[in-house]
């Protein structure tokens, strides 16, 4: 099982305030006065952790490639957060830490950002780590290769190295999610003189033999087995890392993963890789530490096709939210981990809920008042009962979708609705659903980055492209689109807030997608690891991961 | 023993039959009703066989299972039977183009095996249940066409046939009065053999979750029984011993009619 | 022999070329494009998207593709994988090990195994023994050998504990060379069963009606007139020439075991081809499917023509003619 996306998730975000207090840092809103981030306070440990051991972290697929620059493959950011470094990290409060980049500076109209490089750190062939790699990094990959980051890039004006130590990115328009976006997934620094002047970046030999400056070098990839790093004894970070080892074996079966990690063959199992049937099994036992709930919130959802008639109304699709027993998907689809969608942002930003907005009081489950609201739209019974036929669509390698489908068609038999479960491969689901709008209701997720400016306007919002990840409901509400607007470019929390909860308040109403579940995340470690779970994201900062004998 | 197999085949075959026509009478539930009685175990109150993930009785769904896995074996052998019969035996008879195409098409078939091709295809172009029968039927007929050729090319120069020619009967009418009949022995035995292996192939390929979600086959309950394991065997143990059990069976009644119509082709499995 | 050998690999390019073809019709018919899978899930532009797709040629029309593709493989280049981001060649290579040990294990064990049981089958035919091997062989013939994966690894793995339920070896492992491949012994019994299982039972079948075909043949009759041992008949007679049809079932099937191996290599992780091709067609990574497709056709018509070569050489009477 799998969660958000089979091949390419993305947890770091764009950017962007998040629920812990990056208030201040609203897309497009200046950011606040220039900040100067303290150097990296190596924060003693007493005794210090132990040095030496392997350990196993599982993965459920090979990496697209360990060129962290042209992926955003959720396997190859696992490798390559050890392989590589960002110029920052991200700590588990959504907090900037340095990494590559010392300390930094952004001038007072919030374009010009200055960055300190960290000096003697060498990539793992012995040469040395420059401004220039930076230059080159952002301007020949990831400006051209990276899915996400390619965005990113086109917002800057300028790239320069006045000096091997100084690195100025100079933007077109303010931009504050630029820090946050700097980590190592989206922004992984790559050696220049392994891609310059070698041709097809894509195809370069990096991609399969990685040279970083990460904690960890590269060893061996076999592929379908297993990918094998060891410590980096030059790492920057002197003392660290302190594991010898670490190897990600590949484990595509999802009822395997577990039993790995509870014969300790295995060490880490990250929530994405995690059969959520196997939750309830491996939180009892004794060997295990489990973590919920760090990473950024996501949602879980049915949209709903406006172009199809019988959804048209808005009664209809309310009767559907009525209709849906969501409690039990939670608890039979997804082995009772999520939080019951609350409304169209879900629960996952606490400082943007309102108690007007509430979906267990606005549509507790009632198949009566579901009918009526039918009878209302005019979606009315035929002589055997039927009221419409609708085709729901679903990624038939994400399990937890594939059930959750079968009881909701159970739920919509029982008013009159018959539903066509159509499991797909994910290529086909995204023609059919975002390419040729050819569905009735179909099951998705979405990941909020950090806010929901980057990762949730999307769903609501008027869309005519027909682009993957986007609204595909043909929803349409210029008072929905104006209030998300301005809540992009509104600096404070609170006066963002009044924005979002009066755009819910519509949405709650009108109903194009149903919030299903609010993603909550579990992850499993061995108790013999100490130093897991620094990072917002639970694949960075293993140079930090010891184990206790 | 083995003059009881064929009676105890049909016997099992008809009994599955009959279980299948009469599964919406027999089976306790609407095999697509779940419920809060969720992963219950075989012999909980109300429920024989236990119940699923979210809450559908096991013997139900076997019981509606055995429609899907029976129509898909049946009817995808049929077709294949009598589109393989009546292109080998067009290719034995008239030889020459006919016989080389039909020749290099089955060798295509030859090389790249059924369950292969098939993957692709349901992954590409989705699957549902008439989906899956075109398919395999698609896949199989190669299989019989050869066969029959074989049986047509040595029935060809047979005595009986001459007398037939002499008698001056029309080509159409010599193969389907004369040499169909006595050629048809390798196709029914191939088509009994066909039932079975189109249902292990419906199997595995919702076992892969190319199956069709909407209909309640036993292939796609071990796709589901997979994650579960570990918790609750009795979802991958029932259809499991389900398919075996009807597979057996028509792999059994293969056999006995190769042993009563045909000795000679003993050794084709 | 070598003209038999050279026109019969001659006569397999075209089946091999249609293989090819079959995989491109099949590429433009279907839905479903690649590029989404490759520009991961946050909206992308459409520039970005443009350009993933010239990068990987997937701009051409699919005629076009094919062109190119045969021409590349002309020169012995099956292409780039854009979902691995390698060289196909490579990547097969790397994959093939696995699947062949598997394979070679299961055959191994189903010779070891199905052939002694269709002989003791053969000499005690009629009795309850043969009754019992032959409904046996008929079970383990109709078994899902997915589910039987499946129950190995929870009575051998789960509820026993004596085999590891995945994998090839132990992440933990450090060994290598001799020692590493030691290692995998553990590792490879509960997946070959799990293949072998169909192919102990095809086997046993064979075996004895092949063997009961041999005992009633003129020769066997003379051997046993002019008074050998029931034993010497059984092995100079008997089984020699039952050898022939045996030997044509294991050719025959081996190709096909490849294609077998991805349901089992799923159930087990191993990390094999028939996985790949299970992963490449998920992810339409269409050069790498198509060069397995190719793979399988290939080793089926090489499997074939060295059973023809032994069967051959297993008896003289029959010649290199067709």
């Amino acid at each position: 099982m799998k969660k958000l996306t089979r091949r390419t998730f993305l947890k770091v975000s764009a950017g962007g305030a998040a629920a812990a207090g990056l208030a201040a840092c609203t897309p497009a809103a200046p950011a606040a006065p220039a900040a100067t981030a303290a150097p990296a306070a190596a924060t003693a440990v007493p005794a210090g952790p132990a040095r030496g051991g392997t350990a196993v972290i599982v993965m459920d697929s090979d990496p697209d490639t360990l060129n962290l620059g042209v992926t955003s493959n959720y396997s190859s950011g696992d490798v390559g957060a050890k392989l590589y470094n960002g110029l920052i990290w991200v700590d588990t409060n959504f907090g900037i830490k340095p990494s590559l980049a010392e300390s930094w500076t952004i001038s007072p109209d919030a374009k010009v950002y200055t960055f300190k490089l960290r000096q003697g750190v060498t990539w793992h062939d012995g040469k040395p780590f420059t401004s220039a790699d930076a230059v080159y990094t952002f301007q020949e990959i990831l400006g051209k290769f990276h899915p996400r980051s390619q965005a990113l890039v086109k917002r800057m004006k300028s790239i320069e190295a006045p000096d091997a130590n100084t690195l100025v990115i100079t933007l077109v328009d303010p931009y504050a999610p630029l820090l946050l976006q700097l980590n190592v997934f989206e922004a992984p620094m790559l050696p220049k003189h392994l891609f310059d002047g070698q041709g097809d970046v894509l195809k370069n030999p990096a991609g399969l033999k990685p040279i970083g400056t990460g904690p960890y070098k590269f060893v061996e990839w076999t592929k379908g087995a297993s990918v094998k790093l060891a410590r980096y004894e030059n790492y920057w970070e002197k003392g660290k890392p302190y594991l010898d080892n670490l190897v990600f074996p590949i484990i595509p079966q999802a009822a395997n993963r577990g039993t790995a990690l509870e014969t300790g063959e295995a060490d880490f199992l990250a929530s994405f890789y995690l059969p959520l049937t196997d939750v309830e099994r491996l939180s009892k036992s004794d060997k295990l530490n489990q973590k919920r709930g760090i990473a950024f919130p996501a949602i879980y959802f049915m949209m709903m096709n406006n172009a199809t008639p019988a959804l048209a109304k808005k009664e209809a699709r309310q009767a559907i939210a009525f209709a849906v027993d969501r409690a039990r998907i939670i608890t039979q689809a997804n082995a009772g981990i999520g939080r019951i969608g609350r409304g169209p942002f879900g629960d996952g930003f606490k400082w943007l809920l309102d108690p007007a907005v509430d979906y267990s009081k606005m549509y507790p489950r009632d198949v009566a008042k579901a009918k009526s609201l039918l009878d209302a739209a005019g979606v009315a019974a035929a002589a055997d009962g039927t009221r419409a036929k609708l085709r729901l669509v679903v990624d038939s390698a994400r399990a937890p979708f594939v059930t959750a489908a079968q009881i909701i068609k159970e739920n919509l038999k029982e008013i009159g609705i018959e539903v066509e479960v159509q499991a797909v491969e994910r290529a086909v689901m995204t023609q059919k659903v975002y390419t040729d709008r050819d569905y009735d209701l179909t099951l998705q997720s979405f990941v909020s980055s950090g806010d929901p400016a980057i990762g949730y306007h999307r769903l609501y919002v008027t869309t005519t492209t027909r682009v993957a990840s986007t609204n595909a409901t043909g929803y349409s509400n210029t008072v929905v689109d104006g209030l998300f607007a301005k809540a992009a470019v509104t600096p404070d929390q609170g006066a963002r807030a009044a924005l979002y909860v009066e755009a819910q308040k519509i949405l709650a109403d009108e109903m194009p997608t149903l919030v299903l579940y609010d993603d909550d995340t579990v992850n499993f470690a061995s108790k013999k690891l100490a130093g897991v779970f620094g990072a917002i994201d639970v694949r960075d900062r293993w140079e930090d991961v010891s184990l206790t004998k | 023993m083995t003059r009881l197999r064929t009676p105890l085949a049909l016997g099992i075959i008809a009994l599955f039959v009959l279980l299948a026509l009469l599964a919406p009478v027999i089976a306790p539930y609407d095999p697509f009703q779940g419920g809060q009685d969720a992963l219950k175990p075989p012999l909980s109150p109300g429920h024989l066989l236990g119940t699923n993930h979210i809450g559908q009785d096991i013997l139900s769904q076997l019981l509606h299972g055995a429609r899907v896995s029976l129509a898909v074996g049946v009817s995808a052998a049929l077709s294949a039977a009598l589109i393989g019969a009546l292109v080998g035996s067009l290719a034995g008879f008239f030889g020459g183009w006919v016989d080389g195409v039909l020749m290099r098409v089955s060798e295509f078939f030859q090389v790249l095996p059924r369950f292969v091709l098939a993957l692709v295809i349901v992954a590409f172009f989705g699957s549902g249940t008439l989906k899956l029968i075109v398919v395999l039927a698609l896949l199989s007929w190669p299989q019989t066409a050869r066969l029959a050729r074989a049986q047509i090319l040595s029935l060809r120069e047979a005595t009986f046939v001459d007398a037939g020619r002499l008698s001056g009967m029309k080509p159409l009418q010599l193969i389907t009065r004369e040499i169909l009949p006595n050629a048809l022995a390798p196709v029914v035995i191939a088509g009994s053999l066909d039932i079975a292996s189109a249902i292990l192939l419906e199997a595995s390929l919702s076992f892969f979750g190319l199956g069709d979600p909407n209909t309640v086959s036993w292939g796609f309950m071990l796709n589901f029984a997979q994650a579960y394991l570990r918790q609750a065997w009795w979802m991958a143990l029932f259809p499991g011993m389900a398919i075996s059990i009807v597979v057996l069976t028509f792999n059994i009644l293969g056999d006995a009619l190769n042993d009563a119509l045909n000795p000679r082709l003993r050794e084709t499995v | 022999m070598w003209r038999y050998i050279l026109k019969r690999l001659a006569q397999a390019l075209p089946v091999v070329l249609g293989v090819i073809v079959f995989n491109f019709t099949l590429i433009q018919l279907a839905p479903g494009d690649p590029v989404t899978l490759l520009v991961g899930d946050y909206p992308a532009t459409e520039e970005y998207t443009r350009q993933v797709r010239a990068d990987f040629g997937l701009d051409q029309p699919v005629p076009v593709r094919l062109a190119r593709y045969l021409e590349q493989l002309a020169r012995g280049n099956l292409g780039f994988s854009f979902a691995n981001r390698m060289p196909v060649g490579e990547l097969i290579a790397q994959r093939f090990g696995p699947t062949l040990m598997l394979m070679l294990t299961a055959l191994g064990l189903a010779i070891l195994i199905g052939i002694p049981l269709g002989v003791i089958a053969a000499r005690n035919r009629g009795r309850l023994s043969d009754w019992v091997a032959q409904v046996g062989a008929l079970a383990g013939y109709s078994t899902p050998d997915f589910w039987m994966g499946q129950l190995l690894i929870l009575i051998f793995a789960v509820a026993l504990g004596w085999l590891p339920s995945q994998g090839m070896r132990s992440a933990r492992s450090v060994a290598t060379g001799m020692q590493a491949t030691l290692e995998v012994f553990p590792y490879l019994i509960l997946p070959a069963f799990a293949l072998g299982f169909r192919y102990i039972a095809l086997l046993s079948r064979i075996t004895r009606s092949a063997m009961l075909d041999a005992l009633s043949a003129d020769s066997v009759m003379g051997a046993r007139a002019k008074g050998l041992s029931e034993r010497r008949v059984l092995i100079a007679h008997v089984l020699r020439n039952a050898a022939l049809p045996i030997v044509t079932v294991i050719g025959y099937n081996l190709g096909l075991l490849i294609a077998g191996s991805a349901l089992i290599e799923t159930v087990f992780s191993w990390p094999g081809v028939g996985r790949l091709l299970f992963d490449s067609i998920s992810k339409r990574d269409y050069p790498v499917m198509t060069a397995i497709l190719m793979m399988v056709s290939i080793t089926v018509v090489i499997a074939n023509l060295i059973t023809d070569l032994v069967y051959a050489a297993l008896d003289p009477r029959v010649r290199y003619a067709r």
